[in-house]
């Protein structure tokens, strides 16, 4: 009991340090792009530790709430995803239930929106929430023939059905529905080409508008431990896990890399049209790949 | 020199933590605001120092008064600078921050910011170019590493003074809660 | 598309100018009676000067007078005309033009913030952009600048200054 409590402690904490790591390079890569020198790696590092220094003003009881609830549901989300070889649940049905956790993070935010009353804030979520209808309809489409082709719905059960060799991988398998997940991922990770619900020069950052200080920084590390539990899903089910964590560290930076580059070369889309844009090509690749695989 | 700081050890790590990570808010008043997008991309990076905007007051530790303030811009300021968190700092750019600068005789200017909200750092010019800029914010740095860059301090123990001085322009100002 | 000079005979046919002057090219500027005025812009509104770009004023203090400049285009002929008229500084009171252009009632609040012209059937007079104002209007020659920085704005002391 005590050493499950311990091991739960040392995944949240190693998830969150993992991710800020993967959040600095990934502000070092798009700094060479953009032929800048950039910060340094350990940048969010500093940036989450002055953020507890600072003063911090709450709006009420149920802006806490929000901010808690939003952490609480990411970490809660870890749990459920196998990374390497630390696999903390894995019955039958976790994938559904991943995808379901993940939405609480979100109803959490708009909770801490609610609290602080700010219009941005509830501009940014609401975008945020629109842009999850998008995004969800071609991944879920995936899923399901990911679920269909595997015949299993727990996610350490996709990842054994691939580990006979990189021939066996999903992105052999099923190579069209990695690229939608791919595209889903983006609008997941809230990365370039879909981030109006925090485009920073037009509202201000959106649902964190009034987040400041150890708010902001429950919200930094959400986002760090929100980036660990997507690229290690997409991992899982896609590139096929890994036995050793270094090897699937690697696996997961080349995706958070991946996304980190194109969103340095993409500008936004509104969010209508980033909408309207899963719902035509994705969904119709997805939809594509599922009569394939089915028939 | 602050002597309490010099023995607080804790207080020197949250120095040097606060000193690497800067958020900082442009009002972008006048013509300074021009100067501080070269400064923030390719060409001068600041962000290589630590430095990167913030989209709001609440999230911000540095505030850019980047040229004059008319008083009602003013009032605007104050409210800002209110509704950051401490510790935070100003910085006033150019002369029209320092004395009014081409605008000495303007009956709507204000002539000195550092009577209405502390200011930690100036930097001289009109307008300073981004080198200068960098400058100041490597000076700032020091400054907070070295516990003297505490305008909030004294924001709060003279709050009496400086909103006697603001009542003096603006006539009426809010007052914190 | 009329020449400078076709509308020069135009308005000297149909308006009752006081005086008429060709400043540059595309650029004239007619000076017309108070009473004239609003009759006036009303015509040459229906003669394609369809756009108020602003409303100028300017303070004659030796001839105790303010004039008004209504500075207007044209699309169709590419000519800015400047409709001037002067109006007694004591009374400072004039009619509003907001049915003609409705932008007209905040150009008509910024020039009562500046000049203190009260415009008659523009009810709303409330400060555009000064703020808690309660000197002379401060673009009035007889507002003494200096003396009201000196009073209300502390200035910087130097070391080694008197």
């Amino acid at each position: 009991m005590i050493l499950n409590i311990f091991g739960f402690l040392m995944m949240a904490f190693s998830a969150m340090a993992l991710g800020l790591l993967f959040i600095g390079i990934a502000r070092k890569v798009v700094a060479r792009v953009q032929k800048r020198i950039g910060p340094p790696f350990y940048q969010p590092y500093l940036d989450v530790l002055k953020l507890f220094t600072k003063n911090s003003i709450t709006h009420g009881f149920i802006f806490d709430f929000g901010a808690i609830m939003a952490f609480g549901g990411m970490i809660t989300t870890l749990f459920f995803v196998p990374v390497g070889p630390f696999v903390l649940y894995g019955m039958n049905g976790t994938l559904l239930l991943v995808i379901y956790l993940m939405a609480v993070a979100y109803l959490g935010m708009a909770m801490a929106t609610v609290g602080s009353g700010n219009p941005l804030a509830s501009v940014g979520i609401s975008r945020a929430l629109t842009q999850m209808l998008g995004y969800e309809l071609p991944f879920i489409v995936v899923l399901l023939t990911l679920i269909y082709s595997s015949n299993t719905s727990s996610i350490i059960g996709i990842v054994q059905a691939q580990q006979s060799g990189f021939m066996n991988w999903n992105l052999i398998n099923i190579p069209i529905g990695t690229a939608v997940a791919f595209i889903a991922l983006l609008g997941l990770m809230g990365k370039k080409p879909f981030d109006a619900p925090v485009a920073p020069s037009e509202i201000a950052s959106g649902p964190v508008v009034e987040h400041g200080g150890k708010y902001l920084a429950f919200i930094m590390l959400q986002h760090a431990v929100s980036v660990v539990v997507k690229t290690a899903l997409f991992v899982d089910l896609f590139l096929g896990g890994g036995n050793n964590i270094f090897i699937f560290i690697v696996k997961m930076l080349i995706v958070w890399l991946l996304a980190a580059l194109i969103g340095s070369i993409f500008p936004r889309f509104k969010v209508e049209e980033g909408v309207l844009f899963y719902w035509r090509w994705p969904l119709i690749a997805a939809l594509l790949q599922a009569v394939i695989i089915i028939f | 020199m602050n002597n309490k700081y010099e023995s607080n050890k804790w207080q020197e790590v949250i120095n040097w933590v606060q000193k690497r990570s800067l958020f900082m808010l442009h009002y972008c008043t006048g013509c300074g605001a021009i100067e501080l997008p070269p400064t923030m991309t390719s060409r001068y990076d600041m962000s290589r120092f630590g430095i990167g905007p913030a989209a709001t007051p609440r999230q911000a530790d540095i505030l850019l008064i980047t040229g004059y303030l008319s008083t009602k811009t003013l009032r605007r300021v104050i409210y800002t600078y209110e509704q950051m968190q401490d510790p935070k700092f100003v910085m006033g750019f150019g002369s029209c921050t320092i004395n009014g600068g081409m605008y000495w005789d303007s009956y709507n200017t204000i002539k000195q910011l550092d009577k209405y909200i502390p200011v930690d750092l100036y930097i001289a010019g009109c307008m300073p170019r981004p080198e200068a800029i960098l400058e100041g914010f490597l000076k700032l740095k020091e400054k907070i590493e070295t516990g003297n860059a505490d305008g909030y301090k004294k924001y709060n123990k003279e709050y009496e003074t400086y909103k006697k001085n603001q009542e003096k322009v603006l006539g009426e100002v809010k007052r914190r809660q | 598309m009329r020449s400078e000079n076709e509308l020069i005979e135009l308005l000297n046919r149909d308006l009752n100018l006081l005086s008429v002057k060709k400043l540059r090219k595309q650029n004239i500027s007619i000076r017309l009676e108070n009473e004239e005025l609003v009759s006036g812009l009303n015509y040459l509104k229906s003669h394609s000067y369809i756009h108020l770009a602003t409303i100028s004023c300017v303070d004659w203090i030796e001839d105790n007078q303010f004039e008004l400049i209504y500075h207007l285009f044209s699309y169709e002929d590419k000519i800015s005309l400047s409709v001037k008229t002067k109006i007694n500084r004591q009374k400072s009171r004039f009619v509003t033009i907001k049915n003609l252009w409705g932008v007209a009632k905040y150009y008509e609040r910024d020039i009562h913030d500046f000049f203190g012209i009260k415009f008659t059937g523009n009810d709303n007079m409330d400060e555009l952009i000064l703020e808690n104002w309660n000197e002379i209007p401060p673009m009035r020659k007889d507002f003494k600048t200096r003396q009201y920085v000196d009073k209300k704005y502390d200035w910087r002391q130097y070391h080694g200054q008197e």
